[in-house]
C-alpha cells in the first residue's frame, strides 16, 4: 500500500478524513482543505502538483497546457517539471477541479468557455487530454466563463463569471455528468448576479456564492480598466447562500468588494465560512446565528494589496492570505473565527497568486499568474514552502518561463493510479 | 436531529451485522463514535418533497445480472415502472463508511419505503463489484445480514467481468483493483460510494454518497421523482 490516507481510506468524505487525522495525528498532505467534501482526499505526501498553466505566444508551443511538477521530496525530480499535456490554443486558462472520483480533471478557459478533461488516473505522472465541451455557452443558455469545477457525486458543478448576452457580470452556475453531459443551469438571482466560487457544507446542507465581475470586465487590461469609473463599479458585492440539495437561494448577504475564493471551516460544529475581497481588502466572515439564518462580518483589513487566494489549515487554526500586489502570504490565527490575528508573513514574489495547501496542513504552493490581462510582465513560477520549527520555510521554486503564466494548482498521487484490469 | 441520530445507528449496527475487528480498519476504535457526534452527520432537515427539480443525469443501461438464487435477471423488468435506489458494493468491503454503510442506510430505506407505504413503487438493487468473491450464495448472506427483503431490495451479481464492466460504465462507477507492494491484487477495491436515484424509465436522477446517504433525503426525491409528470421525457428531446 502506498502512505497515503488514500489508499487506506479509498472512500471517504472530506470530514471523516480530518477527523481520522486529527485522532491519530498523523503525518498527512493539497489545497486539499478546499475541495468537495464528495471528494477523497490525498492526506499523505502529493507526488505532483498539476498547474493549470496559461500559455504564453513565443513560449514552447504557445499553447495553454497542464503541467506535472514532481513535489514528492524523496523523488530525484523534486521541483521539477516533468510532463506537460498541452491543449491546442490560448483560452485565459483558469481554475480546474477534478471529478468525485478523482479519475478526471475538468479545466476551464475563461476567454472562449472551453472546458478541457484530463485523464489523471491512467498515468497520474503524464494526465491525457480525453475531451473538449466547446459547447459551454450553447449548452447553458449563454453562461460564460467557466470558472469553479466543484465535484458533486456523478457530477460537476460548475460556477461561471459572465454571459453571452452583455459579457457583464451577470452569471449562473451548470451542472454537467461526469461524462460531460449538460444538466441544467441554474442563473444567479436577480438581486445577486454576479458568479466566482462555489463551496458545499454537506453537514447543513448550504452552499455558499461569491462574486467577481463579467468578461468585459476581467478580459480588459488591469492598468485601463481601474482608470474607468463606471467599469469598476460592475464588480459583485455579494454571497448567496442556498439550501444545496434543492438548489434554491436563501439568503443575499451584503459584502462589497467581489468576494473571491470561499473556504469552509473543517471541523465539527464549526459552521462558518471566509472569503476575502480583491477591492475592498476584507477578510470576512460567513457564519450562521442563533437563529439558523446566516451573517457576513469584516474581520480584518488586509490593506490594499488585492488578497486573491485563501486557504484553511485543516484544523481550523490558520488563515493564508495571498496578495498580489505586494506579493506576500500572510498567516492568520483564526483560532477565535472573529478575531484573527496576524502570525506570521513572508515575501514570496512577485504578484503571488494562488496558495494550495496539503491536508495535513504542512506544506504550501504559490504561484503567481491571475488573468493574462491583468499580470505585470516578469517571472513565472511556482514556490514550495514548509512549516519548519514554527517558520515557513521555502523548498523550492519552479521556473515556469519555459511554459507558461502557472495559476491553478491541484495534487496527485501515484496511489491513485487505475492499473487497467 | 433526526438525521443525525440515524447516521450514529448505521455506523453502530454496521460493526455488529458485520463483525469487523476494528483494529483490522481503524487503529482508533473512538473514531466512529466522534464521527457520528457530528464530522460528518447531517445535520439539516431536508427539502420537502415536490419543491425542487431533480433534473435528468444520464441513461442506466439494462444489464442481464444473477440475483441471490443464481437465477438470471435482466434489471429493466426488476426497475420498469418503480423508481430504483442501485448501489454498488462487495461483500468483503472491510471500509465501514463505506459499502457497509450504504448496506445500514439501504436498510433504514426500505424500511421508511414499507413505512410511507411506497413499496409497491420503488425497488432496491445492489450489485457486486467483485464478480469473483461475490457468488448468490454469498449475497443471499449479506442479504440476510441487512434484512433484505426479497420483494423490495435484490442483491445481484455479474455472470463475468465483462458483464459487470457494462454495468459500471453505464452507471459511471469508478473501481480500481488495490494491489500490495508486491503488485500482488489484495481482494479489495477503491471505488468511491455511488447510490443512483433511476427513475420509471431509466434515467438516473440523483447521486449519493458517503455524507448525502440520507433515507429522508432519498424517500423524498422518490416522492419528488413519482410526483413528476415529466419524468418520461427522454435525453434526446430536452
Amino acid at each position: 500500500m502506498r502512505h497515503t490516507a488514500f489508499s487506506t481510506y479509498p472512500k471517504r468524505g472530506f470530514w471523516i478524513l480530518a477527523t481520522i487525522l486529527l485522532l491519530m495525528a498523523a503525518p498527512a498532505a493539497a489545497d486539499e482543505t478546499c475541495q468537495s467534501p464528495f471528494l477523497p482526499k490525498i492526506t499523505g505526501q502529493e507526488d505532483y502538483v498539476y498547474v493549470w498553466t496559461l500559455g504564453i505566444e513565443g513560449v514552447a508551443d504557445g499553447n495553454d497546457s497542464l503541467v506535472t511538477v514532481d513535489v514528492n521530496p524523496t523523488s530525484k525530480r523534486y521541483g521539477q517539471i516533468i510532463h506537460r499535456t498541452p491543449v491546442p490554443g490560448r483560452h485565459e486558462a483558469h481554475h480546474a477541479g477534478f471529478t468525485d472520483d478523482r479519475r478526471h480533471l475538468w479545466a476551464g478557459g475563461l476567454d472562449d468557455s472551453h472546458i478541457f478533461i484530463f485523464d489523471v488516473a491512467s498515468n497520474p505522472a503524464r494526465p491525457k487530454l480525453v475531451k473538449t465541451i466547446t459547447s459551454f455557452v450553447k449548452d447553458t443558455g449563454g453562461l460564460v466563463g467557466p470558472h469553479t469545477f466543484y465535484a458533486l457525486p456523478g457530477r460537476m458543478l460548475i460556477t461561471a463569471l459572465s454571459n453571452a448576452t452583455d459579457s457583464s457580470g451577470r452569471t449562473g452556475l451548470a451542472e454537467y455528468s461526469n461524462e460531460g453531459r449538460f444538466i441544467r443551469t441554474i442563473w444567479m438571482p436577480k438581486e445577486a448576479p454576479y458568479g466566482y466560487d462555489v463551496r458545499v457544507n454537506i453537514n447543513l446542507n448550504r452552499m455558499l456564492t461569491s462574486t467577481f465581475t463579467g468578461k468585459n470586465n476581467y478580459m480588459r487590461p488591469l492598468g485601463e480598466l481601474v482608470k474607468d469609473t463606471e467599469a469598476m463599479k460592475a464588480f459583485g458585492d455579494t454571497v448567496v447562500v442556498w439550501d444545496f440539495h434543492a438548489r434554491k437561494p436563501l439568503q443575499v448577504l451584503q459584502v462589497p468588494g467581489a468576494p473571491l475564493e470561499l473556504r469552509w471551516a473543517l471541523q465539527p460544529n464549526h459552521y462558518y465560512a471566509f472569503t476575502s475581497t480583491a477591492l475592498a481588502h476584507q477578510l470576512t466572515l460567513i457564519y450562521q446565528q442563533g437563529d439558523g439564518t446566516w451573517a457576513a462580518k469584516s474581520i480584518a483589513d488586509l490593506g490594499d494589496t488585492l488578497p486573491v487566494d485563501i486557504s484553511i489549515a485543516p484544523d481550523d487554526s490558520k488563515l493564508y492570505v495571498a496578495s498580489f500586489m505586494d506579493g506576500r502570504l500572510r498567516v492568520y490565527d483564526i483560532s477565535d473565527p472573529f478575531k484573527p490575528k496576524l502570525i506570521e508573513q513572508v515575501k514570496v514574489g512577485e504578484s503571488a497568486n494562488m496558495v494550495s495547501e496539503s491536508w495535513d496542513g504542512a506544506r504550501l504552493y504559490v504561484t503567481n499568474s491571475l488573468l493574462s490581462k491583468w499580470d505585470k510582465p516578469g517571472d513565472y513560477w511556482l514556490k514550495a514552502y514548509a512549516w519548519e520549527n514554527g517558520k515557513l520555510v521555502h523548498k523550492f521554486t519552479t521556473d515556469f518561463n519555459s511554459v507558461g503564466r502557472a495559476h491553478l494548482m491541484n495534487f496527485g498521487s501515484k496511489a491513485l493510479r487505475a492499473k487497467p484490469e | 436531529m433526526r438525521q443525525f441520530v440515524l447516521v450514529g445507528a448505521w455506523v453502530a449496527a454496521a460493526f455488529l451485522a458485520l463483525n469487523i475487528d476494528p483494529a483490522a480498519a481503524h487503529p482508533i476504535p473512538e473514531l466512529e463514535e466522534t464521527y457520528t457526534q457530528g464530522v460528518f452527520s447531517p445535520n439539516f432537515i431536508p427539502p420537502a418533497a415536490g419543491t425542487y427539480d431533480l433534473p435528468v443525469i444520464a441513461r442506466a443501461q439494462p444489464v442481464v445480472l444473477l440475483d441471490a438464487t443464481g437465477r438470471r435477471i435482466n434489471t429493466a423488468s426488476l426497475m420498469d415502472g418503480k423508481v430504483a435506489i442501485v448501489s454498488f458494493i462487495y461483500t468483503a468491503c472491510s471500509d465501514r463508511l463505506g459499502c457497509p454503510l450504504a448496506g445500514i442506510a439501504l436498510r433504514e430505506l426500505q424500511a421508511q419505503l414499507r413505512r410511507e407505504g411506497l413499496q409497491d413503487q420503488a425497488v432496491l438493487l445492489s450489485i457486486s463489484l467483485d464478480v469473483e468473491h461475490d457468488t448468490p450464495k454469498q449475497l443471499a448472506k449479506y442479504g440476510r445480514v441487512f434484512g433484505a427483503e426479497p420483494s423490495l431490495w435484490h442483491l445481484l451479481t455479474a455472470p463475468s467481468q465483462q458483464v459487470l464492466k457494462a454495468a459500471l460504465e453505464s452507471y459511471g462507477q469508478d473501481r480500481a483493483r488495490v494491489y500490495d507492494e508486491d503488485g500482488r491484487f489484495t481482494g479489495r477495491y477503491r471505488h468511491v460510494l455511488k447510490v443512483f436515484l433511476v427513475d420509471q424509465v431509466g434515467q438516473v436522477r440523483n447521486i449519493y454518497s458517503t455524507g448525502s446517504l440520507v433515507p429522508q433525503v432519498i424517500v423524498n426525491d422518490i416522492k419528488t421523482v413519482l410526483a413528476d409528470k415529466t419524468a418520461d421525457r427522454s435525453l434526446s428531446n430536452r
